[in-house]
Order: structure tokens, then C-alpha cells, then sequence
């Protein structure tokens, strides 16, 4: 085949859209003239360099000239378009930037001077550490404990001492009311034996008891 | 045609923003990739990207599906806005050549650092150059076959010839662009 010939063909021996014969005779061809070979290596080489051609994104301003010269419409925009337009355009800018920074540094000062320090936290928060103070809380719980229940024995012990007294007061007071009077006495209540000590008023019985 | 795309367009016809607006951004890319490959420039991509739009909008009526998919009529549209704008700018001339080709580079001072860094690579910017240095027609083929990755009937469709004819234009336009990476390649003993 003349090289004419395996030019004309070329592309199609690169796609693979020759047939058989087509193919083997290029093939042929190819493997004794360093030319042909060179330029199929070459448009090899082209479409490959063609595939990898950036496709490039359309800049949405120019859509929205588009449209407002066709339809005269606005485009429609996403929330995240809205988002990005109305609110973190104006919010992004250098200004904003820079005062964030000084913002932050001052915060960094700030914490540096008045938060504890680290290795002290970190101490603080030791398992050992940690023990020492639950051992430490249940003592002071303990002795706590042990102070409220002497109290509530003093407060019991005044109690009682006090009821007893006032109760003898009162078994003394009643006592005194039961004693008959010289004179005043009717004959059936003289007849009465005298109560036994232990058979005086129920209710004297009761306070005494 | 793409899924309710014929909808979509009796939609536009009745007034309805929102359609229109579904059109423009799903085809904005592609016409504007498009124009970018046409003319290497973005700020004239963008403008070119906003006129064919216009006169997509001002044409709707014109529209008819029994002749074509409405991708391929906006691209009809967008090709023909294409080559009026180089007859305009008189950029749309023939060159050829390796001295050319040394001397053209990608004029756009205005893409964005990503993707320039993307056109780094050095086949990337051999490619670039080289489809500056070819014919209008060559280079046609060239960025609607493998830049666009358009089908050979599509592209057929759209330049209204046989679909043989877009073959070998096709393969003219890679074994010139072959040849001339192939002589830039021997002459700065750069790998393509």
C-alpha cells in the first residue's frame, strides 16, 4: 500500500472503524515506513490531547446577561447562591477578616491571663488526685454524719429531761388536788376505804407511770 | 433531541420564562465551550455565547423538529454566528505551517489561573496552537469531532454535507495537525 493511501486511512486505523483487511494492511504498512508510523503516533497523540481539553463552566454573570436580554427575567438562584450573594459576600471581606483575627488574639490574651493553667488542670484531674478527694469527701461526710446524730442525742436527752420534769410538776400538782379537805367531807365519802397507793386517780397512775 | 427539550421549546413560544431559563443553562455550556474552541478568547466566547442566544430566542419560531434535533439547530444557529463573527473581525484566515505555529500562542490574558495551568501540559498547548495554524474547515472538524465529541452524522447534520465528506475532513484535519506537531516535535525535540 502507498503511503497516499495509508494517510487516507490513518484516522480510521486509529478508531478502528477500517475493516480487517483495511487494518492488516496498514498494519503492514506501518511497520516498514517510520514516516506513517510517525504521523498515526502523532494523531494518536492528538486525540488523546483532545480528550483531555478542560471543559470550562459557564460564569453566571453571563447568564444573567443572557437572560436579561432575552426574556428579561432575572435567573433564579439556589438558596446556596442566595446565601452566598446576600449574606457571606458582604460578610467575607478583608475588614471582616482582619477584625476576626484581632478578635481572636485578644480572646487568646484574655484566656491566657485569667484560665487556669493547663498543668494544673491536668494534676487536678488525675486518678490520683481524683481518689484523694472522694476519699477526702466521704471523711467530711462521715464526720458530718456523726455531728448531726450527736446533736439529735443532745436535743433527745433535753427533751426528755424536760418532759420528765414538767410531768413530775404536773403528777406533784395533781397529787396535791386529790388531798380531801378538813370538815367538808360527806358521810357516804367517809365511808369509802382509803385507796390503796397504787389505786390513786388513773390519770396521776398514768403520769407517774 | 433531549427528553421534553420539544416542550420545553412550545413552552419558550408560549412566554414562559422559566423554560427559556431551562434552556440557557442547559445548553450555555456547550455553546460556550464551543465558542471558546472557535475562538481561543473569553471574553469573545462570552460574547459570542450572548448573541447566539439572542438569536436563538428571537428564532424560536423558526424551530421546526421534523428538520432536526433543537440541539442541533442551536448549533446551526451558534456555527453560523461563528464564522460571521471571524468574517467580521477578519481573523477567519487560512494559516498554515510550522514558523506559524511557533509564533501563535493562546492569546487569552483573561482565563482564569485554573484553567490556564489546565493548558500547561505541553500536548494541551501543541493542540491549541496547532488548530490556530489550520483551515477554518479543518479546524471545524477538528473541535466538532474531538474537542466536541459530536457523532459523523451529527456533524454532517450540522454542516449540511455527506457524512463520507466529514470523514475525510476529519482525517485531513489530524494528518495536518499530525504533520505539523510531527515537524515542531523534530525541530524542538519536544515530545507531543
Amino acid at each position: 500500500m502507498q503511503c497516499g493511501l495509508v494517510e487516507d486511512r490513518l484516522s480510521g486505523y486509529v478508531e478502528r472503524t477500517l475493516s480487517h483487511e483495511e487494518m492488516v494492511e496498514v498494519a503492514e504498512h506501518l511497520q516498514v515506513c517510520p514516516r506513517c508510523l510517525s504521523l498515526m503516533e502523532a494523531i494518536g497523540s492528538i486525540l488523546v490531547a483532545c480528550q483531555a481539553f478542560p471543559s470550562y463552566e459557564v460564569d453566571t454573570e453571563l447568564l444573567d446577561r443572557i437572560l436579561l436580554r432575552t426574556s428579561g427575567r432575572p435567573r433564579t438562584r439556589s438558596i446556596r447562591e442566595r446565601l452566598r450573594t446576600y449574606f457571606l459576600q458582604p460578610v467575607l471581606t478583608p475588614r471582616f477578616a482582619a477584625g476576626v483575627g484581632l478578635a481572636l488574639l485578644t480572646l487568646a490574651f484574655l484566656v491566657n491571663m485569667v484560665a487556669p493553667r493547663m498543668n494544673v488542670l491536668a494534676s487536678a484531674f488525675s486518678p490520683r488526685e481524683l481518689f484523694r478527694q472522694m476519699d477526702r469527701g466521704a471523711q467530711q461526710l462521715y464526720s458530718e454524719g456523726l455531728k448531726l446524730y450527736d446533736t439529735k442525742n443532745e436535743w433527745q436527752a433535753w427533751f426528755v429531761f424536760h418532759k420528765n420534769i414538767v410531768l413530775h410538776k404536773l403528777g406533784f400538782m395533781i397529787e396535791q388536788m386529790d388531798v380531801p379537805i378538813e370538815g367538808n367531807k360527806k358521810p357516804a365519802e367517809q365511808k369509802q376505804p382509803e385507796k390503796a397507793p397504787g389505786q390513786r386517780g388513773s390519770i396521776v397512775w398514768l403520769l407517774t407511770a | 433531541m433531549l427528553p421534553g427539550d420539544e416542550k420545553v421549546v412550545e413552552r419558550c413560544l408560549r412566554g414562559d420564562d422559566a423554560a427559556w431559563e431551562t434552556v440557557v443553562n442547559q445548553y450555555a455550556k456547550r455553546i460556550y465551550n464551543l465558542t471558546y474552541r472557535y475562538t481561543s478568547r473569553r471574553d469573545e466566547a462570552e460574547d459570542l455565547t450572548q448573541e447566539i442566544f439572542i438569536r436563538v430566542y428571537q428564532n424560536l419560531k423558526s424551530f421546526r423538529s421534523e428538520s432536526g434535533s433543537f440541539q442541533s439547530w442551536i448549533m446551526k444557529v451558534g456555527r453560523n454566528l461563528v464564522i460571521d463573527h471571524y468574517r467580521r473581525t477578519r481573523r477567519y484566515q487560512q494559516a498554515a505551517g510550522s514558523e506559524e505555529m511557533e509564533t501563535m500562542n493562546l492569546r487569552d490574558d483573561k482565563i482564569p489561573s485554573p484553567q490556564r495551568v489546565s493548558e500547561q501540559s505541553e500536548t494541551s498547548r501543541f493542540v491549541a496552537a496547532g488548530l490556530q495554524a489550520l483551515s477554518p474547515e479543518l479546524k471545524e472538524a477538528i473541535i466538532l469531532r474531538d474537542l466536541e465529541g459530536m457523532a459523523y452524522m451529527e456533524i454532517a447534520e450540522l454542516l449540511g454535507i455527506p457524512e463520507g465528506t466529514v470523514k475525510s475532513r476529519i482525517n485531513r484535519a489530524r494528518l495536518e495537525l499530525a504533520k505539523l506537531l510531527t515537524k515542531r516535535r523534530a525541530q524542538a525535540g519536544l515530545q507531543v
